[in-house]
């Protein structure tokens, strides 16, 4: 390959865009050592930019007032989700007005797709997407979301309470 | 033979037909709750509304007889009206509880909502509470709050088991369905309620929570349970076999069939089978491809001559013995073929509607086919061959649904003395492998696998198609005939493709035809 050596005499003026361009990053960086506030890089992964609530990331389970499941295991988001990472097993509850409950909830994060086609499926507000997105993991069965995870994450502090209450519901005869 | 016509169509029917059976007959669609073909007519759901010409209000078609130049139609905008507020009124003590509904995807409430509700509830009354998960009896559950009052499982107590357990209870809103205290829904039929039940207010226990019916796909095929051989449904997915409802035929079973057909989808699942052949010496096993473990007791049975015997059980299809039969006796030329009873004191027994006391498919075929090729044998003989040990090689085609056998155990102890023992089945038994002698056991396939005839008790020949794969490997007691006789059997051979890559393919693997198109195996391709 041969190489072209380009020596006109506008070339040999190089010095001063290189200066020009030390003048700037002297700049920046004299403003972000005294002004901190106004810096625009992160300290990734110490510092993390938190998105906004309505931002459909990964899913949560929420929770009734006595802290127990709101899902009712219906399936629908199952059946809805495009991906097929949701697999649910349902059993019987020994509380005769909570009737079906899923024993196991389990979400491949990897699989999904983050539609949001669950959270639209549910008649009771039992899954949300919430504003986490950045869920890094050693390894692949570290992805798979199980009940615990979805609706008891440190994070979430105790659960988020749904919506759709039931005793509110059959107290106004519904 | 009175003429009338139905919705613009003339048709003639016999004296005495309600419309909604000359609808029936005529695949017209109407919509009704209480009317249940297999039951008398009860008229309370309001549901199945037709127009007669002449008639200034419309009536309901189940307990109306055609008579001669009615004009019907239940097209028009007037029944559809009445429909639709026929349903308002079922619907407003319903708790619309569908999410935790056992019946949803194939409830009769949601399917008339679709086609003629779709309206907006006009009630401000507050809804009446019943009671919710009643625990009728061992086999049901009752959901006050849902059942909708057609009393079809009241009906069907009364009418066809002819228990009387249920009955209704309180006026009004309040009615419920329930049995008297002390009193449980237990008999034979009980889940025939279910199945009858167009809301989710009957579920049954065995199948309750487990799958979401929009899940499983469904295929006809007949009971194996016992003689009677009713005509039904399985239902399935890649999960494996979850239940079993009757099929209407006329000839065998009607509308219903028994409790104890609706367990026989438990034996055909993985769990419960048995997934590889084995061949045990002296109490250590080796596992191996159940048509390679077949293949290899060829010339064992060979060298066997006088010494080598057979025992059959009914549980087989009538082309599986003709090929095993034929094996033996013209092949190996014994005649030593005995036919294993199971439970000897209660095999003519019949209860009056569908059970029978012989739990064997096809006893008929069975025996047909032994007449066919002339083999009288007695059951003392093959004992007495046993102890004396003039037989040494036996081969036994075991039970498929091993619940039916309670001489089982018995009878593995009493064949294990012969020196090598060939067994195949298709579950799994403890007993069976637990054994020290020299014994081999090879899979074999259910009778949702395989195609087939079974003959009734009546002598009536019904054929089966294959449903679906469990086991993919296991074999047909047919192709286990081909193969302990040294034959070979038409096999899969995918094509060879030159790769680089050495594949997972193991020499002495049976690829059968079934194979490639099996559901249950997820192969991964070679990288």
């Amino acid at each position: 390959m041969s190489v072209v050596q380009n020596n006109s005499e506008k070339n040999k003026w190089y010095l001063i865009g290189i200066l020009g361009g030390m003048v700037i990053t002297m700049k920046h960086l004299l403003k972000n050592l005294f002004n901190k506030k106004k810096m625009d890089t992160l300290n990734y992964p110490e510092e993390k930019y938190e998105y906004s609530n309505r931002f459909k990331g990964n899913h949560v389970l929420t929770v009734k007032k006595d802290g127990s499941l709101r899902c009712t295991a219906c399936m629908l988001c199952a059946t809805n989700c495009p991906a097929e990472c949701i697999k649910i097993t349902a059993a019987e509850h020994n509380d005769p007005t909570v009737e079906k409950f899923p024993i196991s909830y389990e979400i491949d994060i990897l699989r999904c797709i983050f539609c949001g086609f669950c959270e639209e499926a549910c008649p009771v507000d039992a899954i949300r997407m919430g504003p986490e997105w950045q869920t890094p993991a050693v390894n692949g069965s570290k992805f798979i979301y199980d009940i615990n995870h979805l609706a008891y994450r440190p994070n979430l502090k105790g659960g988020i309470l749904s919506h759709v209450d039931d005793e509110e519901r059959h107290k106004s005869g519904i | 033979m009175p003429k009338c016509t139905i919705n613009g169509k003339e048709i003639e029917v016999k004296n005495g037909t309600t419309i909604i059976e000359a609808m029936y007959e005529n695949k017209q669609s109407i919509a009704h709750y209480c009317y249940h073909p297999g039951l008398s007519v009860a008229g309370v759901c309001r549901l199945c509304m037709v127009e007669i010409e002449g008639n200034p209000r419309v009536q309901i078609a189940c307990n109306t007889t055609i008579a001669e130049g009615m004009k019907i139609n239940n097209t028009s905008a007037k029944v559809k009206d009445a429909v639709k507020w026929g349903l308002d009124f079922h619907l407003i003590n319903h708790p619309l509880d569908c999410p935790i509904c056992d019946q949803a995807g194939e409830c009769g409430l949601q399917d008339q909502y679709m086609e003629f509700g779709k309206y907006d509830p006009e009630m401000a009354e507050k809804k009446q509470k019943k009671h919710k998960v009643v625990d009728l009896g061992p086999t049901v559950v009752l959901d006050s709050e849902r059942c909708i009052l057609c009393s079809r499982c009241v009906r069907f107590t009364d009418e066809v088991s002819k228990t009387h357990e249920l009955g209704l209870f309180n006026r009004g809103d309040r009615t419920e369905i329930g049995t008297v205290e002390g009193i449980q829904l237990n008999n034979k039929y009980s889940l025939n309620v279910v199945d009858i039940c167009p809301v989710g207010a009957l579920t049954s226990k065995d199948f309750r929570f487990r799958q979401r019916v929009w899940y499983l796909k469904d295929s006809e095929t007949i009971c194996t349970g016992c003689s009677t051989g009713c005509s039904v449904k399985v239902y399935f997915n890649k999960e494996g076999m979850f239940r079993v409802k009757p099929v209407y035929n006329e000839q065998v079973n009607g509308h219903w069939m028994c409790d104890e057909g609706r367990g026989i989808y438990k034996f055909t699942n993985k769990e419960a089978r048995l997934l590889k052949a084995k061949k045990g010496q002296g109490g250590t096993w080796t596992e191996l491809a159940p048509g390679a473990a077949a293949k290899e007791v060829a010339p064992l049975l060979k060298k066997a001559g006088d010494s080598l015997a057979l025992v059959l059980t009914a549980q087989y299809t009538v082309e599986e013995y003709e090929t095993i039969l034929s094996t033996f006796v013209n092949t190996f030329k014994t005649k030593k073929i005995f036919f294993w009873i199971n439970n000897k004191e209660s095999f003519d027994s019949f209860d009056g509607l569908l059970l029978r006391g012989d739990k064997n498919p096809n006893t008929k075929g069975l025996l047909k086919t032994l007449q066919k090729y002339n083999v009288t044998t007695s059951w003392a003989e093959l004992k007495s061959g046993l102890d004396s040990g003039a037989i040494k090689t036996l081969v036994v085609a075991g039970p498929e649904n091993q619940a039916v056998f309670p001489d089982l155990h018995e009878r593995i102890a009493e064949f294990s003395k012969a020196q090598n023992l060939i067994w195949m089945q298709a579950g799994s038994n403890e007993k069976l492998e637990s054994l020290t002698g020299n014994v081999t056991l090879i899979p074999l396939k259910t009778f949702v696998e395989k195609n087939g005839t079974f003959i009734n008790h009546q002598g009536l020949e019904q054929k089966i198609k294959r449903v679906t794969t469990i086991v993919s490997e296991a074999l047909t007691l047919d192709q286990a005939a081909h193969l302990i006789s040294g034959e070979e059997i038409p096999v899969f051979v995918p094509p060879t493709t030159e790769t680089l890559v050495e594949t997972n393919r193991r020499p002495d693997e049976v690829m059968l035809e079934h194979r490639k198109k099996n559901e249950f195996v997820f192969r991964r391709g070679t990288l």
